[in-house]
């Protein structure tokens, strides 16, 4: 038996107070920031299908877990996500910090990186995708369970805050100089987008290849809440528009939908407006966020010991795509 | 640029040779080959272009610097000065680092001054150095 099935063996026999087997415990691609495995957990008779989520040695991003949780808990119920089960923020009996959430079966998520994933069921799917993402943004927050790790920024901040933190990341992992991305850094900063229309949740991830589909055209689960957070809601916008997760396919956003039919359907689900100085500075930030995100991956990789192939793309290619985008979006900037 | 290939290739040795426990085994072993392959795709383009890229980036920034120190300072172009003690990668990247944080600082004193024609021609080279660094992905089909 392996350590980590005999960990929530214990784990579980003790959370719910009944003898507990683990079976079909695997490890599931992907995940860079915590791994994740699905399991089946037996109780007296009855099977429960899992997911845990726990924290790796190096990871991706260095994200808050309880944050990642509580986002779970709260957006459980006003879009389709696993029910979050139990947080361990100590780590314990599985030695690193993890939590448990629901299984949902039945779905795929596919690469980002793959050709033309959506076949006959993209136009359905980029229907709920923006649909999903806008109700995200009209979401209240106020007294839910993500508010017990976080405050909400005022919405002059967001921004700032937003800038702040991803440049800092670049600024302490960088181990190659990339006048790219420290150019468009300063032009972030002096050129502030309008405050946001209202303070949401923002996903941080909200993307192909974070979604569950049913193959038949339903989307079964958003994933992925690690970076989650309060903020300006046009971030996961900028976000989910930027080219690198296009599947080839430059006239879709997420090789889903056109951009401009993704904007009406999360306006009018949102009650907000997509102003274009708005949504034109989060992209090129979030282009700046994916290229701290890379840097931070090729740190890992390195104090890993070069054995995690999913970072080695990440702080390659991916970063070589980011410094593509991020120049043609600077080339396209009138002002200095 | 970092990862360097040799990390890359000796990575992909070791993250197939060292066994991992029992559930890291089935689905998340046949992916992580398929990364694993992939990164050798990619590696044979940098194989290919990445010493052309390097030189032509390293040769392009030197020159925007040396034009440039005549108006923004000497400093510049003693950094233009920078070449590379051989053709490996190592030696390329160790040049190149020194010319970006040059550059680097070129850019922001041009924009400090408001020089639009100059902001742009950084920003045109901004472009052709991230094309000629490109990694090209295969339309690979979802499975």
């Amino acid at each position: 038996m392996s350590d980590l099935k005999a960990g929530l063996e214990a784990y579980l026999t003790e959370l719910w107070g009944a003898p507990t087997a683990v079976t079909n415990l695997s490890r599931i691609p992907g995940g860079a920031s915590r791994e994740t495995y699905r399991l089946d957990a037996d109780t007296g008779g009855v099977t429960r299908g899992m997911i845990l989520r726990r924290d790796p040695p190096g990871s991706l991003i260095d994200t808050d877990r309880r944050l990642e949780f509580l986002a779970y808990r709260t957006v459980h119920g006003h879009a389709p996500v696993p029910q979050a089960i139990a947080l361990e923020e100590g780590g314990g009996a599985l030695e690193r910090p993890f939590f448990l959430m629901e299984r949902i079966d039945g779905g795929t998520v596919p690469s980002p990186f793959v050709f033309d994933p959506y076949g006959e069921h993209a136009q359905a799917l980029g229907e709920q995708f923006f649909t999903i993402l806008g109700k995200l943004a009209a979401l209240d927050h106020e007294g839910t369970p993500i508010r017990e790790a976080t405050q909400a920024p005022a919405p002059e901040d967001c921004w700032r805050i937003a800038l702040d933190h991803w440049s800092a990341v670049i600024e302490a992992d960088e181990q190659h100089p990339q006048p790219v991305v420290r150019a468009a850094i300063r032009w972030l900063y002096r050129h502030p987008p309008p405050p946001a229309q209202r303070i949401s949740i923002v996903h941080g991830d909200y993307r192909t290849g974070n979604f569950m589909h049913d193959g038949a055209g339903k989307i079964l689960a958003i994933l992925d809440w690690e970076m989650a957070h309060l903020g300006d809601p046009i971030e996961d916008l900028g976000w989910a528009f930027d080219p690198l997760w296009n599947h080839f396919d430059e006239a879709k956003v997420g090789g889903l939908i056109p951009q401009a039919e993704a904007i009406a359907i999360w306006e009018a689900t949102s009650g907000l407006k997509v102003d274009p100085a708005s949504l034109a500075w989060w992209s090129l930030f979030n282009a700046v966020k994916g290229q701290a995100i890379w840097t931070s991956a090729a740190r890992e990789y390195r104090d890993g010991g070069f054995t995690d192939p999913i970072l080695a793309v990440s702080g390659w290619y991916t970063a070589r795509r980011h410094d593509l985008i991020l120049a043609s979006r600077l080339a396209a900037l009138e002002a200095i | 640029m970092t990862p360097a290939l040799p990390d890359i290739l000796r990575g992909n040795f070791l993250c197939l040779a060292i066994p991992g426990p029992p559930e890291q085994q089935g689905e998340f072993m046949a992916t992580r080959v398929g990364v694993v392959a992939l990164l050798s795709l990619l590696a044979a383009q940098e194989v290919e272009r990445g010493t052309t890229a390097r030189v032509w980036e390293n040769d392009a920034i030197a020159a925007v610097l040396a034009e440039a120190a005549e108006v923004y300072g000497v400093q510049y172009a003693e950094v233009a000065q920078t070449t590379a003690k051989d053709l490996s990668l190592e030696a390329l990247d160790r040049a190149n680092a020194a010319l970006r944080r040059g550059l680097i600082a070129l850019h922001e004193a041009v924009e400090n001054a408001g020089d639009l024609p100059r902001h742009q021609a950084i920003v045109g080279l901004y472009g052709q150095m991230a094309d000629n660094r490109r990694l090209d992905l295969p339309p690979l089909p979802a499975r």
